[in-house]
């Protein structure tokens, strides 16, 4: 491609890459990476299922009515505009990092831990998911940040943004809702949100239980009971938390929730290495678990590509809009509401 | 320059306040110390924050993250951290939504300790707060606004708590077969005090509670020299239910004076009134709080 050429990426491309690469490189000859699979956390969750005997057994529809994966920056295009206006937030957040993030969750326990099966427990896992665009219909929201106060300061909105058209309806933040038809997840639905100029830099998995079958502590104690959570913090503060309800100490019976906390930084001590200092010496031992194989990265573009010809279909010159320093636009907590569910306040 | 409302506390940047306070947390774990279960954020005017700072630090062991906000004019407020504690100096108020839904604890509850301001400010707030407790030195404009917030978090406020025994002590009245069965000829409800809306929001809570705005008109006595709420009087001409602050400020006398009934009088606590107090009672509470909501709204038609 002469420089210069600025083509969207989407299936169309990554087949013809991957293809232009294999002419060259047999697949386990080629390492893409996303650094997302290097962090300790992600790395983790496969431990987290696989080596314990108390988790797997409720990671399904029985105990699980959703999960919410976000992955929230506070920082804006910064000095990324020429890239970012031809990409947006699904093309440069949800393709990769969260479809990983969704995989791992969300897979079947592989045979073994080699390369080829969590790959092939992986891409059977995305292979599941339904359309994002079906119909002339998506359940994926996306917005653009306006105006507003991050971390601090006052900051511009994107379109006053170094570099970005000030008609530019590139999408900043994106939600989406996602369903796997396997028996595992069947109606279970997975919520994906990633936005920049978010309150909080933090990007996690929060995997939500089902309540209990029987309220016995209405009575007594007429709060609502929140919901146990099980919650994997992928960044800052790696770690796994369990957030479930105790009784408050006193003569009466209320209850509250608490945590019960792994943090990676006190529980080991020591630094924990880079993402990219990981896969780096992974590609050079050859080791290629953790990056994305072709198929992987084909299916993901072939999920969300639609979404982008729906949205170019609506030829929309206006986009949604959220405060810089908000949780995204009201279109997102109605994607939320629709389901009688309610995002996060991280 | 009026003394910073966290004095032992260190200066830092915004973007640097969670390690700061994580810095906090490792050294409390290595004390020993609690863990943190809720985030208290405290909004209002610089001048009602500093008796709140004091709360909050009688709150320590309770194992809270607390936030403190005092408004101003500053887009880039300054920011002093001490144990568990934030304190943001000067911020403009269109903005205390963004720094409370960036600095909230994730997972656990959020309780919006409100302390005065303007009422546009309030309703951003409680989306973000599992709990609104409402606390204005003139709560008159942010109580027209009650079913509104209820809608989207349970909502409370400080008078309502103050009035907790006041309130189970009337009710304990009505526990005594003779008291209810002349409930119906009541007539008349006087209130003396010098909290104007505290002895509002009582007349309203028993009026909506007795299902009798109608026939009840209430008698408020505000005179400056007595308690927020002195006394509470409801009955006819004969029949009387009586509520009395003791000369010692910290009992109320109760009387009862109904055919039938020999004397029933008894003097019970108020029980401990301060802030902090207070406020760790509201955290224990998560439930929706319907008898406020229908007091607040009774308060109205109270003058």
């Amino acid at each position: 491609m002469a420089q210069g050429d600025r083509r969207e990426t989407d299936l169309a491309t990554a087949r013809e890459l991957n293809a232009i690469v294999h002419r060259h490189y047999s697949e386990d000859q080629v390492y893409r990476i996303d650094h997302y699979l290097g962090k300790e956390t992600v790395q983790n969750l496969m431990v987290f299922r696989f080596a314990n005997g108390m988790f797997e057994p409720i990671w399904n529809r029985r105990y699980i009515d959703h999960v919410q994966i976000t992955a929230a920056e506070t920082v804006g295009v910064e000095r990324r505009a020429s890239y970012y206006e031809g990409a947006g937030a699904l093309r440069d957040m949800v393709q990769n990092h969260l479809m990983q993030l969704l995989a791992l969750v969300a897979m079947e326990p592989p045979i073994a831990f080699t390369a080829e099966s969590v790959r092939d427990r992986k891409v059977d896992t995305i292979l599941a998911a339904q359309p994002l665009a079906h119909n002339g219909k998506t359940d994926v929201v996306r917005a653009q940040y306006a105006a507003g106060w991050v971390a601090g300061a006052e900051v511009p909105g994107y379109r006053q943004d170094t570099g970005v058209s000030p008609q530019s309806t590139t999408e900043t933040f994106v939600a989406l809702r996602m369903q796997l038809d396997s028996w595992r997840w069947a109606g279970v639905p997975f919520y994906l949100r990633t936005g920049k100029r978010m309150p909080k830099r933090t990007t996690e998995i929060a995997i939500q239980m089902r309540r209990p079958p029987l309220e016995i502590f209405r009575r007594v104690s007429p709060s609502a009971v929140a919901a146990n959570l099980l919650i994997i913090n992928v960044q800052p503060d790696e770690g796994i938390s369990v957030r479930f309800e105790a009784k408050l100490p006193g003569t009466r019976m209320q209850l509250a929730p608490v945590m019960m906390n792994f943090r990676y930084g006190t529980a080991f001590g020591g630094a924990v290495p880079e993402a990219y200092e990981t896969l780096l010496l992974d590609a050079m031992l050859g080791d290629p678990t953790l990056f994305a194989r072709h198929d992987f990265v084909e299916r993901s573009w072939e999920l969300i590509t639609p979404v982008h010809e729906h949205w170019r279909n609506e030829n929309a010159s206006t986009i949604p809009t959220y405060e810089a320093g908000e949780w995204g636009p009201a279109e997102a907590d109605e994607l939320m509401a629709r389901d009688g569910r309610r995002w996060r306040t991280l | 320059m009026s003394e910073s409302l966290l004095p032992s506390g260190v200066d830092v940047q915004f973007a640097d306040i969670e390690s700061a306070l994580a810095g906090s947390s490792d050294d409390t774990r290595r004390a020993g110390g609690t863990a943190l279960t809720a985030t208290v954020v405290v909004a209002g005017p610089r001048h009602r924050l500093v008796e709140a700072a004091q709360a909050i630090a009688a709150l320590k062991d309770v194992g809270v993250r607390a936030v403190l906000i005092s408004y101003g004019d500053n887009p880039a407020p300054g920011v002093r951290v001490a144990g568990h504690t934030v304190a943001l100096e000067g911020l403009r108020p269109d903005y205390l939504n963004n720094a409370v839904a960036a600095l909230r604890l994730s997972s656990l509850p959020t309780l919006v300790w409100w302390r005065g301001g303007g009422t546009k400010d309030i309703e951003g707030l409680a989306t973000l707060a599992d709990r609104l407790v409402l606390d204005a030195e003139d709560p008159r404009e942010v109580w027209k606004w009650v079913e509104n917030l209820a809608q989207r978090t349970s909502v409370s406020d400080l008078r309502w708590a103050r009035l907790t025994r006041w309130r189970a002590l009337m009710a304990n009245f009505f526990d005594i077969p003779e008291v209810c069965a002349a409930a119906s000829s009541f007539s008349a409800l006087r209130v003396e005090g010098s909290d104007r809306p505290a002895m509002c929001l009582f007349a309203g809570w028993l009026l909506s509670i007795l299902g009798s705005e109608q026939r009840i008109v209430p008698d408020l006595r505000e005179q400056s020299s007595l308690a927020p709420i002195e006394a509470v009087v409801l009955g006819d001409g004969t029949q009387q239910l009586v509520l009395r602050m003791a000369a010692n400020r910290t009992c109320v006398q109760t009387a009862a004076t109904v055919p039938n009934l020999p004397s029933a009088c008894r003097t019970v606590s108020l029980g401990n009134q301060q802030l902090a107090a207070l406020l760790g009672e509201e955290l224990r509470i998560r439930a929706r709080d319907v008898a406020f909501e229908r007091a607040v709204a009774a308060s109205r038609n109270v003058s």
